[in-house]
């Protein structure tokens, strides 16, 4: 068995609001990876996907915080460092992210090249820094790679390309220096569906060139997970519910939640073709207090009394990892 | 062929605007004191009459209504003109060759009727033209001219030869034409009168004659210290303002903007401190502000003068002294603004940056591991660009927006200048600093336009995109 380069043990993040408040957006979070894997990461909107990425990179932002736990890369730990330790050792070169949303990731008064030059010359090693024209030069070879107009793009600003062309310049940045681990958070959102499939390309193109190999790909569709993860975990209100393989989670789904999600899914299979998608009725628990019993319980159509009491853990179910007591 | 070059189009196409806008100031300007029946002179003859005599009163008035270009003047010219001498490389008078022919005179006695006694007798003679004291040629000689020239042999008059300065012809001085009066007669208590008016432009062609003469520098003269051109008290006074002004406002901007992103970026207790205090001093007006510091450091201390731009005793010269007077009576006046104006815009600049912080693209760039110098110049550069306006805003109220400050510390700058003019009904003085008031503000507002322009990319590629 290979050696895993990233473990995440009982991470919980809260944020703290304006009053004081802290809003606990995501509880226990447990995993790790092994080099080469792709751990898929699915859940509704506002489940803390997002968040949690804040806390794999080790950089909250205020007002985010962590409250417990650990993360660690190829063993080391990357809680209780210091902000430009973490700065100058791990991100984008160990870990990088694609963000959520690529137009807002790009300083709109910069232009891409500079953007990209800007992350190469952060980490550059002191006393061989290359000039503007290496910089250059690298971006060139790199952006080639991609099948873009490399002379535009680099000299264009983010309001002049195409949405597709600024999550591409945006993935091109964040794996500009051969990050050993890659989290992609909903890289495709908010594309069409033919820019979806080239972004997808691009990431996967990038893989088999070797330039990263490990990858998180979060998303809310899981019919797209199932195609492109090896794990899936499955995310519910800050917790995961459900983690196993893409075939286990997907085709066949233990924790209610994930049932009712894949229900809720328009499916591309043609036995399923005639089956309606269903919404899951009410609203995920707020996270600002301290909720007892099972996250779903509201949700369940099979909860049971002892649901809304017994805070759930997550357990082994045959070979994955399920937070049902009652999951068989 | 300028679809090349967007970016001069750009400035083009503002700077036409700016001078459309330009034009309106000058109608506003020029219709103000013209609406209803009113017109800038009559206002001023209100207090201008009094204790002239009825005759000096229609010449004052005519003399106002030539100088504003607002009445028909008669147009007959008079013209001066005076004669010099031409001069030589040398800077001799030279001397014209001037020919004059030799003139043979025919005498001859005639007899009488009666026939008896008188014999022809011809004489022929030379006539030499007789000269006077300059070597002109005296006009009775050529006048009882019976006599022709001599011809030499071939037909040509003989000539003697006259050296006479040659005179150029200038014309010293036009004199306009007066004011052009219309009589009517009216009724006076029953019995009829003759009325005199002076007949007034049309609208149009006083307007013209304003327009024309703006461009020329001339805004008129100033009624309350006749006869100055009132260009001459705004050159007086412009400088005093813009002085005082400009560099406190470019300081306490920039000054206000670093601290506000500082205080942004660092938060902590220095924000803690200092974010109360710039609403504090926020809150206080230039006026209350300027009073407090002249109680405290001029009449309580006594450290500082609080009063005029020099001192008393001083007359602008280039010396060390003046200098010196200057820089005093400079202190207060720049600390009675400088620090509003910086907590005013390290507020807005603090409230700009913290919502920069929050961005995505903040995020990314420290999620890619950013050093923090780098991250707090792209804070500085973003929110900086909507300061920016705010920047043209304070640099166009600079000239006007200065009367509270001068007021207080009697400096005397345009704001003074207006502030006299408008107590003495000085029409004239009043235009021309209204109109230098708005040149000011188009000139900043057009400048910062032009710098968002080429600062902004959003601004700049949408002048590209647009231009195409
Ligand atoms: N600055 C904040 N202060 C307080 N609560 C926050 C803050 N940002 C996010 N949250 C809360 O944290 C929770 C998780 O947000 P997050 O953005 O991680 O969701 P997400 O799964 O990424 O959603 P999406 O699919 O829409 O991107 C949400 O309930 C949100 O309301
Ligand atoms: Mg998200």
């Amino acid at each position: 068995m290979s050696e895993k380069i990233f473990e995440v043990d009982h991470l919980s993040l809260h944020y703290l609001t304006r009053f004081g408040e802290k809003v606990h957006a995501v509880t226990d979070v447990s995993f790790s990876m092994k080099q080469g894997e792709i751990l898929g990461i699915a859940g509704e909107s506002g489940c803390g996907k997002s968040t949690l990425v804040s806390g794999l990179m080790g950089m909250c932002i205020p007002p985010l915080y962590p409250t417990s736990g650990d993360v660690r890369v190829s063993g080391e730990s990357l809680m209780n460092r210091s902000e430009s330790d973490i700065r100058s050792n791990v991100l984008a070169q160990k870990i990088s992210m694609i963000p959520q949303g690529a137009f807002n990731a790009l300083n709109p008064v910069r232009k891409i090249k500079d953007i990209a030059a800007d992350v190469i010359a952060a980490h550059q090693k002191q006393g061989s820094p290359s000039s503007a024209k290496e910089i250059y030069q690298r971006l060139c070879e790199r952006f080639d790679l991609f099948g873009m107009d490399t002379q535009r793009v680099l000299n264009s600003y983010p309001i002049q390309l195409t949405a597709g062309e600024r999550q591409r310049s945006v993935i091109g940045i964040s794996t500009l220096l051969n990050p050993r681990m890659v989290i992609a958070d909903e890289p495709t959102s908010a594309l069409d569906v033919s820019t979806q499939k080239e972004v997808i390309k691009m990431i996967f193109d990038l893989l088999e060139k070797g330039i990263f190999s490990t990858m998180i790909f979060i998303t809310h569709e899981l019919p797209l997970l199932y195609h492109v993860a090896d794990n899936i975990a499955i995310m519910y209100a800050g917790e995961f519910v459900e983690m196993g393989t893409a075939e286990q989670v997907v085709k066949d789904p233990r924790h209610p939640y994930t049932q009712a999600l894949m229900g809720a899914m328009l499916s591309s299979e043609s036995s399923q073709r005639s089956r309606k998608p269903v919404a899951i009725e009410g609203a995920p628990p707020s996270l600002n207090q301290t909720i007892v019993g099972c996250r779903f319980a509201e949700r369940c159509t099979r909860a049971c009394p002892d649901c809304k009491k017994n805070t759930q853990s997550i357990r082994m179910v045959g070979d994955r990892l399920v937070r049902c007591d009652y999951a068989k | 062929m300028l679809k090349q070059y967007p970016t001069i189009l750009y400035v083009l196409q503002k700077g036409l605007w700016y001078f459309l806008t330009f034009i309106a100031a000058i109608v506003i300007n020029f219709a103000l004191p013209r609406l209803g029946d009113n017109n800038p002179v009559d206002i001023i003859m209100g207090k201008a009459a009094q204790g002239l005599s009825q005759e000096e009163a229609k010449q004052k008035k005519a003399s106002l209504l030539a100088s504003f270009g607002m009445a028909e003047l008669s147009t007959r010219t008079y013209d001066t003109v005076g004669y010099e001498c031409a001069l030589n490389e040398k800077g001799e008078a030279y001397l014209k060759e001037a020919f004059v022919p030799a003139i043979k005179v025919t005498e001859r006695k005639i007899k009488d009727s009666a026939g008896a006694d008188s014999v022809v007798n011809d004489t022929v003679g030379i006539f030499e033209p007789k000269l006077d004291a300059s070597g002109a040629v005296m006009k009775e000689a050529a006048s009882d001219s019976a006599g022709k020239p001599i011809l030499d042999s071939a037909g040509v008059p003989v000539m003697k030869n006259v050296m006479q300065p040659v005179m150029v012809k200038k014309i010293i001085h036009i004199e306009k034409g007066s004011v052009v009066y219309s009589t009517t007669p009216v009724l006076e208590n029953g019995n009829p009168v003759l009325k005199e008016e002076p007949v007034l432009s049309s609208s149009v062609v006083q307007f013209f004659a304003y327009i024309k003469n703006i461009f020329h520098g001339d805004l008129g003269l100033s009624y309350s210290q006749y006869p100055k051109p009132v260009i001459e008290i705004i050159k007086e006074s412009l400088p005093w303002t813009l002085a005082i002004q400009f560099p406190t406002l470019m300081l306490g901007w920039i000054v206000g903007n670093l601290l506000g992103a500082i205080a942004a970026y660092k938060r902590g207790i220095f924000d803690k401190v200092f974010f109360p205090l710039a609403m504090l001093l926020n809150g206080i007006p230039f006026f209350v502000f300027g009073m407090l510091l002249v109680a405290a450091f001029s009449i309580s201390l006594g450290w500082l003068p609080a009063m005029g731009a020099y001192g008393f005793d001083q007359v602008p010269s280039f010396s060390w002294e003046f200098y010196k007077s200057v820089g005093l009576h400079y202190i207060l006046p720049f600390f009675s603004i400088f620090p509003i104006l910086l907590s005013g815009q390290a507020t807005g600049m603090r409230s700009m940056s913290i919502y920069e912080l929050g961005t995505d693209y903040m995020k990314y760039a420290k999620w890619m591991g950013l050093r923090e110098g780098k991250i707090v110049s792209y804070i500085f550069r973003n929110a900086m660009l909507p300061q920016l306006t705010g920047l043209a805003q304070s640099l166009g109220a600079m000239v006007g927006g200065a009367l509270i400050t001068e007021m207080i510390f009697s400096y005397p700058g345009l704001g003074m200048a207006m502030l006299t003019a408008i107590q003495q009904n000085d029409y004239a003085t009043i235009q021309g600093c209204t109109l230098m008031i708005s040149i000011c503000v188009l000139v900043a507002n057009f400048s910062v336009d032009i710098l968002i322009a080429l600062c902004d990319p959003r601004v700049k590629a949408g002048i590209q995109v647009g231009g195409k």
